[in-house]
């Protein structure tokens, strides 16, 4: 257990909806004070130096052990995740044997003890057996087993009665289950959003239409069970677009328990990237087809994810739903994979961006660009996917920089930045759509329940 | 050409016209790759049109051979059957005194085969200089381009560019065209616009070339294009996308047909095939709304009877075997120009 | 003009007449004969002795162009000089006396390639080559048969031939070389 004092920071704290000035100070893993200063002793401290959050919390990432150890390992996805800043990682359930028993949980904790991490690790159960749409799983044993919630993705709930009473059943334990919103047959084959880029590039489309629908449908069969469940709970994952946020933005108002999260890829990148662009989603667009604007060669397969990177108007739609508290969350979906998956034509190559390191760096691009507050961002990555795990995080209850409880902090100096590159990435999966470009804010410390998870070299 | 000689000219050579003198021109070839047309500059254009008239002279002789090319490898990687493009392409580098080399690959996938990239870095280790390739996938080329250290010359990459068919059609319409230019043209694309690598390089280089471009199929052939059109393409050039083929083809100066495939109704985007040849093939009575005289082209192979009516593709207005003849001279000149830049270590 | 001048255009004018003699002497007549002038500047030479044969013999010797970029034994040239100009012979060189009309002669190269192009039209009777200015420096067993003028050069130097026809004067300089020159003519 580690001893900390942090003094002269900018604190960030969900849980007060507090930022200011302040020092930290953590003794044998504990937080024992926070102080906040004021007037004199706060001159000359500001947001765009050193910032202390609480650790991150990744609702969706996918660290591919048990069954595709090349790709990552629960090691190697952990130390990953602390160095994005995060300090408790949901893992998906679409591993080999997929989460569908609680031998499989069993496992993954057994992996994560073994690795030595201080991370929390939790794990999604999945909702049918396989995640073959099929039969359910047994939700029973799994939440007796501890998973946080239950889903099929990186595969869409095809059934809508499966659906519906895996939100009753889930319901009733308390659950949310988690649905990765995409209706395949409108989807079958596709490789990019279809839109412009896809057609100048004779990219085969996918239409917002595919998650759209999917949402409604997934409403409208929450809005039927709650009556029977009123603890039904459905958590959209990695929304895209505006269609479907207008969609679970209404449900929301209307009182449905409907939560979701977006990506940092979905929230600042764009389709146009695939055409050789490498602006945010807020800066000026480029013309897909003007060759002499491209800053990177076109088709490049890191950029080849699900769902796809949209068009700069989906994406800022999913800024102002994290801005206006739409999206609760932002989760990560990182996605590594081997060379041999990606290192192919963008027709045949794997969906998914390794984002977990990236992440806070987007963030804060968006942040330093005045489309999102710092404590919104921070809460988005903080107290909003607490509240989508409610009791299932040893964290839960308690998201924020609090005196007497362990310390799960992540130390940023925003006035730094860091380029991404292969070796410095420590998740196995370099496919990264950011490698060779310039992140905003460093991590320079990670403390994950009293120990350090994470320290920047001092080079 | 400029007048050159008052004794008798090459025999029967159809040598058009080119706009600038060759004195003009100051630009050399700088572009490793040949992805697609989107890459190349007016200048870059001209040049390869003229080199283009100069592979036709070849082409014309009793020998129709120079070595320009000798002693050098092109590789020719085909992922997608097709024998057309394939013979022309190694015609063309024959005619070059190139060494051939022939793959016919199977697109590759995990789980089968070896690796685009691998297949690369074996032919780079065999001696490719200059790799020719066509693949089912948009975008295959590029990763070529990455992992390729000389040239990668696209011979047709999914759905997305055939960069050599849009300069041959181009060079076809110049060429036959009075005035030798395309500006101000109607140009109409027939057919299945949303699948054809084809429709996308011609239009870049026809709206770049100042031709009055309309797209034209039935709607879901269609999907994509009436957005790309209100937003025009770079540097503000505009065409038209409409499903009414009598407005497309009225008074138009040239006619392209587009292949229909039959995969098209089975996954649903078109009832049947004699429905489209109903609204949409190309038959006399359609090409009596052009002008009179004005060319019919189709990239091959042809459905007759389905896009374009037998008669039509075999009468007066065809321009179609010229294509193909023109299909060996601009591949000789592309084949020509970047072999120069490999020689030359040039930048990309 | 910014170099040293070699020949005037007077001297250009009495040399291309000594060689429309020498050509029909050699000869013995006009019979056979077809000028091929190599692009570029050997183009207009040729017509230019076309047309002093015509004023001497009456007879109008048929004069043909040959474009040796393609016979180029040095690729890389084609990144910088990948302009062809085209080549337009009359039908039928077969049994013919070729005379090769070329501006420079220096290492031979440009002969070589021309002969190489002119084996894939026919078969002449014979070959011969007649040029305005012969700078030494042969790096092939090749020769002219009538020379306009014979200048000893160094290989930092370029010989630089203007005529009407494609620079709008006449005349014959030599310029010394400061670096490679990027736009300049091709070793002949």
């Amino acid at each position: 257990m580690t001893d900390l004092d942090l003094a002269r920071a900018w604190l960030v704290d969900p849980a007060s909806g507090r930022e200011g000035p302040g020092d930290i100070v953590v003794r044998d893993g504990i937080i024992e004070a926070v102080t906040w200063l004021e007037g004199i002793d706060a001159e000359g401290i500001d947001a765009a130096g050193v910032v202390v959050a609480p650790g991150f919390i990744d609702l969706h990432a996918h660290l591919r052990e048990p069954g595709n150890e090349d790709a990552e390992t629960i090691a190697s996805g952990l130390a990953a995740a602390a160095h994005g800043g995060f300090t408790t990682v949901c893992a998906m359930p679409n591993t080999s044997p997929a989460i569908d028993e609680p031998g499989v949980v069993a496992g993954i904790r057994a992996a994560a003890i073994v690795s030595g991490s201080p991370l929390e690790l939790l794990v999604h159960g999945a909702v049918t057996v396989g995640r073959e749409g099929g039969t359910l799983a047994p939700l029973g044993e799994l939440a007796d087993a501890g998973v946080a919630g239950f889903s099929d993705d990186g595969a869409p709930i095809r059934s809508g009665s499966i659906l519906r009473n895996a939100l009753a059943y889930a319901g009733a334990l308390g659950l949310p289950v988690i649905d990765h919103a995409e209706d395949p047959d409108l989807t079958d084959g596709a490789e990019a959003n279809d839109g412009l880029v896809a057609t100048v590039l004779g990219l085969r489309g996918w239409p917002v239409a595919a998650e759209e629908a999917a949402v409604g449908r997934d409403l409208a069969i929450l809005a039927d069970v709650v009556r029977d469940v009123p603890s039904a709970r459905l958590h959209l994952t990695h929304v895209s677009t505006g269609a479907s946020l207008d969609l679970i933005r209404r449900a929301k108002s209307a009182g449905l328990p409907v939560t979701c999260d977006v990506t940092p890829h979905h929230l600042a990148l764009t389709d146009d990237w695939i055409a050789g662009s490498r602006r945010w989603a807020w800066e000026a667009s480029v013309d897909p087809w003007d060759v002499a604007a491209r800053e990177a060669a076109p088709y490049a397969s890191s950029l080849r994810v699900n769902p796809p990177l949209r068009c700069p108007e989906d994406a800022l739609a999913c800024l102002a739903a994290v801005a206006d508290g739409t999206a609760n969350a932002i989760a990560t979906d990182h996605a590594p994979h081997t060379e041999v998956d990606k290192a192919v034509e963008f027709g045949l190559a794997a969906n998914g961006i390794s984002g977990i390191e990236t992440a806070l760096g987007v963030v804060l691009a968006a942040v330093d660009a005045g489309h999102l507050t710092l404590l919104r961002a921070i809460e988005a990555l903080t107290s909003g996917p607490a509240a989508v795990l409610a009791d299932r995080s040893r964290r839960a209850r308690s998201v924020g920089l609090l005196e007497g409880s362990p310390a799960d902090l992540v130390v940023v100096d925003r006035a730094d930045s860091w380029t991404v590159t292969r070796e410095r990435l420590a998740s196995k999966g370099k496919n990264s759509p950011l490698i060779g470009m310039s992140m905003p804010g460093r991590v320079l410390l990670t403390m994950a329940g009293g120990r350090i998870a994470y320290e920047a070299p001092s080079d | 050409m400029t007048d050159l000689i008052d004794g008798n000219a090459a025999a029967d050579v159809v040598v058009p016209s080119v706009d600038a003198a060759p004195d003009s021109q100051t630009v050399g070839w700088r572009h490793r790759h040949l992805l697609d047309v989107d890459e190349l500059s007016t200048a870059d254009l001209d040049l390869v049109m003229r080199t283009t008239d100069a592979m036709r002279e070849v082409l014309a002789r009793p020998i129709a051979k120079v070595p320009a090319l000798r002693g050098r490898n092109v590789t020719i990687l085909f992922y997608e059957a097709s024998t057309r493009t394939r013979v022309s392409f190694e015609v063309a580098a024959r005619n070059l005194s190139a060494d051939v080399t022939n793959i016919a690959a199977q697109t590759s996938s995990v789980s089968k085969g070896e690796s685009l990239v691998d297949t690369i870095r074996t032919v780079e280790a065999l001696g490719a200089r200059m790799l020719v390739m066509r693949h089912a996938v948009s975008g295959a080329p590029y990763l070529a381009a990455e992992v390729f250290g000389g040239s990668v010359l696209n011979g047709g990459d999914g759905w997305h560019a055939h960069p050599t068919q849009a300069l041959l059609d181009l060079y076809t319409m110049r060429s036959r065209l009075s005035g030798g230019s395309v500006a101000g043209r109607k140009i109409v694309i027939l057919g299945d616009v949303l699948h054809s690598r084809v429709a996308r390089s011609n239009i870049w280089a026809l709206t770049a070339a100042g031709a009055d471009l309309w797209l034209c199929g039935p709607t879901t052939l269609l999907r994509g294009f009436e957005a790309w059109a209100g937003r025009g393409a770079a540097g503000g050039r505009r065409f038209h996308v409409t499903a009414d083929v009598d407005r497309a083809l009225r008074d138009a100066d040239v006619v392209m047909a587009l292949r229909i495939q039959r995969e098209r109704m089975s996954s649903g985007l078109l009832p049947s095939l004699r429905e489209y040849a109903a609204r949409y093939g190309l038959t006399a009575a359609r090409l009596a709304l052009a002008q009179p005289g004005a060319l019919v082209m189709h990239p091959g192979p042809m459905n007759e009877g389905v896009e374009i009516a037998p008669e039509v593709a075999a009468g007066a207005q065809s321009v179609i075997t010229d294509q193909v003849t023109n299909g060996v001279a601009v591949r000789m000149a592309m084949l020509y120009l970047l072999a120069g830049v490999s020689a030359a270590g040039a930048a990309p | 003009m910014s170099g040293r001048r070699i020949m005037t255009a007077d001297e250009i004018r009495r040399a291309t007449v000594r060689l429309s003699h020498e050509i029909v002497e050699k000869q013995a007549g006009t019979d056979g004969l077809l000028l091929i002038g190599i692009q570029r500047r050997g183009v207009p030479l040729a017509r230019r002795i076309a047309a002093s044969i015509a004023e001497n013999e009456g007879v109008e010797v048929p004069v043909g162009a040959l474009d040796i970029t393609f016979y180029r034994d040095d690729l890389s040239l084609v990144a910088q000089q990948p302009v062809v100009k085209g080549t337009e012979l009359p039908s039928g060189i077969d049994g013919k006396t070729i005379v090769l009309v070329d501006d420079v002669l220096y290492t031979g190269r440009t002969i070589r390639a021309a002969m190489d192009a002119l084996v894939d039209f026919g078969r002449p009777q014979a070959i011969r080559l007649a040029v305005l200015v012969d700078r030494g420096h042969r790096e092939l067993p090749i020769r002219a048969d009538h020379v306009g003028k014979n200048v000893p050069t160094s290989r930092e130097e370029l010989v630089k031939v203007h005529l009407e026809e494609t620079d709008g004067e006449d005349g014959v300089e030599i310029e010394r070389l400061v670096e490679t020159p990027l736009a300049a003519e091709p070793v002949a």
